[in-house]
């Protein structure tokens, strides 16, 4: 949308341009030029980005009274509250395993399959198509099929095993807060994979298949080429998915919410279910701002590093 | 008029409020935050007196604050016990239990004769969890407040309450994993005859009688611990109207609004096609004579108890008793934990 908004005023400008009476006008046509040009996407990040982030910043600062009014600055006393809830340390516990673990697993789960799919074979196209499923699926729909699948009395996973004749009775396969975190990593594994697979794999098909030949003229195995050709040159492609998939699952809310609400007591909330808990069941606004507040610095600090990191390297090639 | 969907009505609610755009009148079960900060004007202005007096009398007590009644009821439901008529036969158990010792003896009958039925259904989630706790503290004589209005969270009734309902899930006599399984995954169990006993709202009559295959069952009080009353748990919505310095006119158009709502007969049909249960006498006799079924109900419904929704803390303590529900599953100290809530919410 943003690119086709500017496509009208740019024929315009071009008609009007030549039009400018004297020079000193034209010349101050072109130094304001470019910020024309930029001022749209300006304006709706503004409005889109920049002003909700204020106001959080600003809720998490002030007393909010149960039915959203300020009450004034309070001394950080809703980041002190948060800190100081038992609560918090098992939240921020479950949210940085949980990050770790889908982040971890399904880019090395994705970067296998994208070498398969890298593959010529029969189907290919097909199998392409199959791994973006779970892609293109809503995560509600996504979380409510798992949550289907494992469901003690009526879930399919136990129908199928009955049916195979592997177990007997129905097992419970959720009997603790334990088991139903692993479930949500294990459908977060699944439905991030896809995106690491085509990213990995936009980096593939764009490596020159005479590396490998000449590789092999010079009797390089399998594993020296995948370490030495492959790794080094889809790493780009690797280092994006992975810094997107930090903010992405970091922040991801619908798996954790349709499977166990963060239930029982906290076990499976990451910071973004809690800060929902809180500011929509609790009715404490303040601190759910709060919460907000300290996962937006995580992340903050979690991508500087990344920027500072891929910009020293940008330099060195220079 | 505008129609918010129940999950976002909260949020819709506190941003028109906070970017000064209230609505004139409000339908929504809390009212104590709104009066907290002075955003409410008392109901009494808007209400003509031959409207008023159909209320229940104890359905208006609970939108008292400090003398003043703010809001009007609007409906009500309440729960009772729902028992599956065929499993507790086929079971061997002959009374349908109306004390905690039968309920539990009713369980083990249950549990003996199909190990594949849920004896007792249990919600301890995070979307209604404090139901749970009024189940069982108001049927042991606790509640969550004395009668001046002190919170008792960590009464010696209460642990007891709690202790019971966690000793019958720990003892297996019960659903799986309460603290995920919400009611309605309940009311589907008990439709399907998964679940033998279960404590819910009147609409489940009508669930189980959509289903393809209903289910023989019946309805009875919520059991007592023994030598303690049985109560049941309502559940009342209100209408509320914000204080705009309203001119006489506009509050007049309120006043007929509400006179047109309320009117007997429009007001029962209403009721009856909601299926919730009326929150004015002349509206519960009429429903009365037009469905003997429903009879029962209203006779529940006017002897309910209902959550201390008057009160500011409400909200942190309805939170704070479902995770105290949460921990005591994960072997938490029912005594402690509720020690500590107490001492949270009452300082």
């Amino acid at each position: 949308m943003s690119t086709k908004t500017p496509a009208a005023p740019a024929q315009q400008q071009a008609q009007a341009a030549p039009r400018l009476p004297n020079p000193g006008s034209r010349k101050l046509f072109r130094a304001i030029e470019p910020y024309i040009w930029i001022a749209p996407s300006i304006i709706l990040m503004a409005i889109f980005i920049v002003t909700p982030i204020v106001k959080v910043f600003q809720l998490s600062m002030n007393k909010v009274t149960r039915a959203g009014k300020l009450k004034g600055f309070n001394n950080f006393e809703n980041f002190t509250s948060v800190i100081k809830d038992p609560a918090f340390a098992v939240v921020l516990k479950n949210t940085i395993l949980w990050t770790i673990a889908v982040v971890v697993i399904s880019t090395v789960l994705g970067f296998i399959l994208a070498l398969i799919l890298n593959n010529e074979f029969k189907g290919r196209k097909i199998a392409r198509a199959i791994v973006v499923f779970p892609w293109a699926t809503t995560l509600v729909i996504q979380a409510s099929a798992w949550k289907f699948i494992v469901n003690t009395d009526y879930g399919t996973l136990n129908a199928l095993l009955k049916s195979l004749g592997i177990i007997d009775a129905s097992v419970n396969w959720t009997p603790n807060p334990t088991a139903w975190f692993t479930w949500e990593i294990a459908c977060g594994i699944f439905v991030t994979i896809p995106f690491v697979c085509f990213c990995v794999l936009s980096g593939l098909q764009s490596i020159d298949a005479s590396y490998y030949e000449a590789a092999t003229v010079d009797g390089a195995g399998y594993f020296q080429k995948l370490f030495k050709i492959t790794l080094p040159l889809v790493k780009s492609s690797l280092t994006v998915s992975t810094v997107l998939n930090i903010i992405y699952v970091f922040n991801s809310f619908p798996i954790i919410w349709t499977m166990t609400k963060g239930d029982p007591a906290n076990r499976t909330d990451t910071l973004v279910t809690y800060l929902y808990k809180l500011a929509f069941y609790n009715g404490k606004q303040g601190e759910a701002s709060a919460v907000s507040v300290i996962g937006f610095l995580i992340l903050l600090i979690c991508a500087s590093v990344y920027m500072v990191y891929t910009l020293r390297k940008g330099d060195e090639d220079l | 008029m505008e129609v918010v969907s129940w999950n976002d009505i909260y949020t819709v609610v506190n941003t028109r409020v906070s970017n000064n755009a209230a609505p004139d009148i409000l339908n929504i079960d809390t009212f104590a935050d709104y009066v907290g900060d002075d955003l409410l004007r008392p109901i009494k202005d808007f209400v003509s007196d031959e409207t008023y007096a159909k209320f229940y009398p104890a359905f208006i007590e609970q939108s008292n604050i400090d003398g003043t009644i703010w809001a009007i009821p609007d409906l009500a439901s309440a729960r009772a016990m729902y028992y599956n008529k065929d499993i507790l036969e086929a079971s061997g158990v002959d009374k349908v239990p109306t004390t905690w010792a039968e309920l539990k003896d009713a369980c083990q009958k249950i549990k003996a004769a199909n190990p594949d039925v849920y004896p007792w259904g249990v919600d301890m989630t995070t979307d209604e969890g404090q139901a749970c706790f009024a189940y069982y503290s108001w049927n042991n004589g606790g509640d969550f407040t004395d009668a001046s209005g002190n919170w008792t969270l960590n009464s010696a009734e209460n642990v007891e309450a709690v202790e019971y309902i966690v000793g019958l899930v720990k003892d297996g006599l019960t659903n799986n994993d309460p603290a995920t399984q919400t009611r309605y995954d309940l009311q589907e169990l008990f439709a399907t005859g998964k679940v033998a006993m279960m404590i819910g709202p009147n609409q489940i009559s009508n669930y189980v009688a959509g289903k393809e295959n209903p289910i023989n069952f019946g309805i009875a009080s919520i059991p007592a611990n023994e030598g303690k009353e049985t109560a049941s748990v309502g559940v009342m919505d209100r209408f509320m109207v914000f204080d705009k310095d309203d001119t006489d006119d506009k509050v007049d158009a309120i006043k007929t609004f509400f006179d047109f709502f309320y009117e007997d007969t429009r007001y029962s049909e209403w009721v009856i096609m909601e299926t919730f249960l009326p929150a004015t006498s002349t509206g519960g006799e009429i429903m009365a004579a037009a469905d003997p079924d429903a009879a029962s109900w209203i006779d529940i419904v006017g002897s309910a108890k209902f959550y201390p929704t008057a009160k500011a803390e409400w909200a942190d303590v309805k939170q704070g008793v479902i995770n105290v529900e949460q921990q005591a599953l994960l072997g938490g100290n029912v005594q402690e934990l509720l020690d500590t809530l107490q001492s949270q919410i009452a300082g």
